[in-house]
This record gives C-alpha cells, structure tokens and sequence, in this order.
C-alpha cells in the first residue's frame, strides 16, 4: 500500500515531508543487520569461492597468491581420506536421524497431554539441548570410560557378563555409533520442541470427528496425528541432516576424527587442512563443498514440501 | 500459553473410563521415570564434581554411588574459581557470559529492527531484501570460517570480545523469525498509530515491541545457547586467557590432562548455570512462539 504512496505526486507537503522521513528512518532500522550480515556472512561466503581457487596459505608467506583454478576441487576429490570423511558423517547421519528424530518423536507424543507439572516436565527432557556440546563431551567421555565405565558396567550387568567390555571411543567399529548416542541425546530436545508445537497445531475437531466415526486411538494416531505432522517431519529431518553434515565438536574433542580415520568428518576435515596444514585455499574448496551439500538438502526440502502440498 | 496447551486433550490420551485417573497417574510416574533416566547424566556430573577424589569419582561411576555422595564438598569449585593463573574458570566464565549478554542483547536490537521494516517498511526493495535474507539462512557457519579467521586477523581482531560477538550477532535466521512474527500482527495496530503521526522508530518501539514477547524469548534463548555454546569459531580465533571463553577453556583442560575428572566437572557445572537461567526465564514462550515459526520456515 505504502508503495503506491510514495510515487504519487498530488500528496500534500507534509505528508511527503513525512515520507522522506520514514524512509530514512526504516533505512536506519534495517542498516545495522544489513552491514553486519554483509561484512560478517556475504563477504567471507563470496571469498571463500575466490580462495577456493587459488593456492593461499594460512599465514601470508612472500611468493604471490597464485590461481589455480580448479586444482584444489580436483585434489580434494581425489584424495581418498576426503571421501572417507564425507563417507563417515553419511554413516553417522544415517544412524543419528532414526535414534534423534525418534527419541525427539516419541517425548514430544509423551509429553503432549493433560499431565501434572508440565512445564517441569518439558524442561527436563529439554536439559540435554540446552547442555554445551563441551560439557556433553565431558560427561561422555567419563560414561564412555575403557574397561570400567559406567555403560561396560551396565551393558556386563545386563548381559550377565556375557559381553566383554566395549572399547567405546577406541574401536574403529564402535567409535562413530559412541558419536550417535551422545549426540542424539544431546540434541533431541530441539527436534521434541518442534514436534510439540506440530501436535499442537493439529485441530481438535480433527479428533474428534475421529472419535464420533469411532476410530481407536491407534488409527486416529494413523490418520490424523501422522498426516497432520507431514510437515513437521519434514522440517526436523532437513535440519536435523544438514546438523549431521556439520559434525565437527564431539569428534575434535573425543577422537580427533580416530581411531584409524572412523570418525573423521568433513568439517574436521576442512579445519584440519585450514588450520594444521594451513592449507587455506585447500580447505576453502572444501568449504564450498559443504556449502553445496547443504544446499542441496534445503533444495530437497523445499521440493518435499511442495510435494506434500503444504 | 502454557496453560493453552494443558487444556488441549492428547491425542494419544486413554480411552475414557472409569480408570481414568489411575492410569493418568501410572502414565505420569512413567514420563518422570523416563525424563530422570534422560538426565541421569547431567545429575551424575553434580554429584560427581562434589567429590573431592578424583580416582573416587571412576570408581563410583560403575555403581549407585555415581548418584549418591556422603560427603559434598565444594573443593573443586574452590580450586577452579580463580580470575588468574593456570585454572582461571572464574574469568573464562566471566568472558563468556560478556559475550553473551552482549550478543543477546544487540541481537534482539539489531534483528528485531530489520524485521519490522521488512514486516511493516515502505522500502522500495523490501521483497528482494527479504528473499536475500532466506537464501542466505541457507549458508552455514562452517563454510565461511575459513576465509573469515583471516579476514579478522587482517582486521587485527584475533583475541578480543569483539571477534566473538560481531559475527553472531546479525543472522539471517533472527532477522526471519522476528519478520515472520510482526508480519502476522494485525495491520490496523500499524495503521492507527501511522494515523496519529507516530513515526517507523516510534511504532516499532511503543507498539510492537511490547507485543512480541514470545519472539524475544525464543530468540534470546536460540541466541543465547548458540553464543554460549560456541567452540569452533573461539577456538580459531583466541589464543590468549584474555578474551578465551569457558567452552574452549574445558576443552583444552579436558584434552590435555583427562585425569582432572573432578576440575573439569566442576566447570561444566558452572558452565550449566547461566543457560540454564535463561532458559528458565524465558521457557514460558518458548513452545508457543515457535509454533508459528520453526515448520513454515
């Protein structure tokens, strides 16, 4: 509406007075974000394309930055432990999405109900999201302990001895499953949230026409709770992927991406090649890779919800 | 808000019955039994950092006592809380809550202006500003890092607060939130106060920003976990105890000499406390706000 207004020449003197104003006042309102996100995010991002293709080291060294086009793309994608990265955060997301999502899932379906203490409630099972992925590491890394922590403690108690202690976060076989669970704990109060706020925007009549069609609760579960959470799902397996692709804390902490390269990960990866070997251009191309990877999860969320007519 | 949800029957409730309120309480012993389980591991972290043996706290681990100690003593927080030396805890936990404090705070400031003007500005480029700041929620912080740590050592600003803050505190996704959020609010509330003569600055501030509540809270604790939480970026960009927040600190300490179970537990108590008030503060917003907001994005 205001749109119009601006461009029409037969408003009064004061009122256009008035314009000039709020233009440069909502000027003034939006430039702060629009700086700080073109300094902060637009310039880095579009650097990191430049950079990507030229040889730059971390530290400035005297011979002149080179470019070299595509080389370092061609370097990455042929180095194997690359693809053992992008090989182990698929691994690990193919894991993590089941035990997060469900866990997130099935506290959000407990949760949303008539219960005494509600909000206490919620803020329990919330406490693990809002715990520093540093401190997580702390706690798990003591669970995790090799022989005598407390998970071989309980996985001996309840196989009766059977199952002899699990290296947790030194086996190669067991060191990214070790990554999943305490990720997935960590993070599920996130993915809870979202799901409660799906349940909550289910109508009721939607139940209770259900109802007087006397369906149970399992094929009301079925054919209202499901469809109604159709895009819910969606959303929190998008975010809860590109999350996963981001891997890098619990493993530059725990593991260092060991043992034997099982839990190296893309991120760690990048941060490796930029920051150890100071390789900067090196680690840009990968950056760039991420950045493509995520993008094209977001593009297929887009394309699903769509789908999902929503 | 809260109260909305309790009055809104479940539906995966019992069946009604004559049993009704048995079971209710059956199913709510359950839930709590459940959630201690969940947190289990956060309870274990207080207990064992009130335990003065560190080779104690390992043995104890396996059994009950890992939730259970006789003799609480506060000689780790003691031996951690210092501003200076070796184990300055005090300090890095001080740094990070400055960090904090001032990226919330201008967050909300800076985000909440952009989305009012893109909810309710005449800006002639208004769509294509908003169409931008969604394309650009899609990019992740890990793929500008790198060019990013040399843009700010360049800049000179390698260890400081500044480095840690500026970078976090616009963001494409708080800029969408807060839009989304004014945009749904009735358009008359814009109009009559325009018809009274009040100003952009002056309608944002009287008018909406008392409304939005919800937004703030859900945008105070999102930015407020994610700035405390950080690890990757502080780790790049601090070398020095001067501006080195506690994530990093615990870490390090961590890493180098994991014998120090019972340190490091203590500063990941103290690391729990302050989110842990913010979230407690805001927690009666946070389900409902973000029903508008998270699915549609």
């Amino acid at each position: 509406m205001t749109l119009q207004q601006t461009s029409m020449p037969a408003l009064p003197r004061p009122a256009r007075r008035r314009d000039r104003q709020r233009f440069w006042q909502e000027v003034a309102m939006i430039a702060p974000a629009v700086l700080l996100l073109a300094i902060f995010l637009i310039t880095p991002f579009l650097l990191s394309f430049w950079t990507a293709m030229t040889n730059q080291p971390l530290v400035p060294r005297p011979t002149p930055v080179r470019f070299v086009g595509l080389l370092n793309f061609q370097r990455v994608f042929t180095d194997p432990l690359f693809w053992t990265s992008l090989w182990n955060v698929t691994r690990f997301t193919a894991w993590v999405l089941p035990v997060q999502c469900g866990l997130a899932f099935l506290t959000a379906l407990l949760l949303h109900q008539k219960l005494p203490m509600q909000n206490l409630l919620r803020g329990m099972f919330f406490l693990p999201a809002i715990t520093s992925m540093v401190v997580v590491c702390v706690i798990w890394g003591t669970l995790f302990q090799y022989p005598s922590g407390p998970l071989n403690q309980i996985v001996g108690f309840l196989s009766g001895g059977t199952i002899q202690p699990i290296d947790w976060l030194g086996d190669p076989s067991w060191a990214m499953f070790s990554i999943v669970l305490l990720s997935a704990w960590q993070a599920y109060g996130f993915q809870m949230i979202i799901y409660l706020a799906g349940l909550q925007g289910i109508p009721e009549e939607l139940y209770d026409a259900a109802r007087i069609d006397g369906a149970s609760a399992l094929r009301r579960f079925w054919h209202v709770t499901m469809p109604g959470l159709r895009p819910t799902h969606v959303f929190v397996l998008v975010i809860t992927t590109i999350q996963a692709f981001k891997l890098y804390t619990q493993v530059a902490i725990l593991t260092q991406g060991g043992p034997k390269e099982s839990t190296e990960t893309v991120v760690h990866y990048m941060v490796r090649a930029g920051f150890e070997e100071q390789k900067l251009g090196y680690a840009s191309a990968v950056s760039v890779i991420l950045f493509v990877i995520v993008l094209l999860i977001a593009l297929l969320q887009r394309k699903l919800l769509r789908r999902f007519d929503v | 808000m809260s109260d909305l949800v309790l009055s809104q029957p479940a539906p995966l409730a019992i069946p009604r019955g004559n049993s009704k309120t048995g079971l209710r309480i059956v199913q709510t012993v359950c839930i709590f039994m459940i959630a201690l389980v969940m947190i289990s591991p956060l309870f274990m972290l207080l207990i064992a950092s009130l335990k003065d043996d560190r080779f104690r706290i390992l043995a104890d681990m396996g059994s009950f006592r890992a939730f259970w100690v006789s003799d609480p003593t506060l000689s780790n927080y003691r031996e951690i809380a210092n501003f200076s030396g070796e184990l300055a805890y005090g300090r890095y936990l001080f740094n990070s809550l400055v960090i904090l404090v001032v990226t919330v705070v201008s967050g909300l400031i800076i985000n909440s202006m952009a989305g009012f003007v893109l909810a309710w500005g005449s800006l002639r480029g208004k769509a294509i500003l908003l169409a931008l700041v969604v394309a650009l929620y899609v990019i992740p912080q890990e793929s500008i890092i790198m060019p990013l740590v040399v843009m700010m050592s360049r800049a000179g600003l390698t260890d400081t607060f500044a480095v840690q803050i500026l970078p976090w505190v616009a963001s494409p996704l708080y800029v969408f939130l807060f839009y989304q959020f004014f945009a749904q609010l009735p358009k008359e509330l814009y109009e009559a106060a325009e018809m009274d003569g009040a100003s952009a600055f002056r309608i944002y501030r009287s008018i909406f920003i008392p409304l939005s509540l919800p937004a703030l809270a859900t945008v105070s604790i999102l930015m407020g976990i994610e700035s405390w939480n950080q690890y990757l970026w502080p780790t790049l960009v601090t070398q020095t105890d001067y501006a080195r927040p506690i994530a990093v600190a615990i870490a390090t300490f961590f890493g180098q000499d994991s014998i120090y179970w019972d340190r490091a537990m203590a500063a990941s108590v103290l690391m729990m406390i302050p989110v842990l008030i913010l979230y407690l503060a805001f927690q009666r917003w946070f389900v409902s706000s973000f029903v508008g907001s998270a699915v549609k994005g």
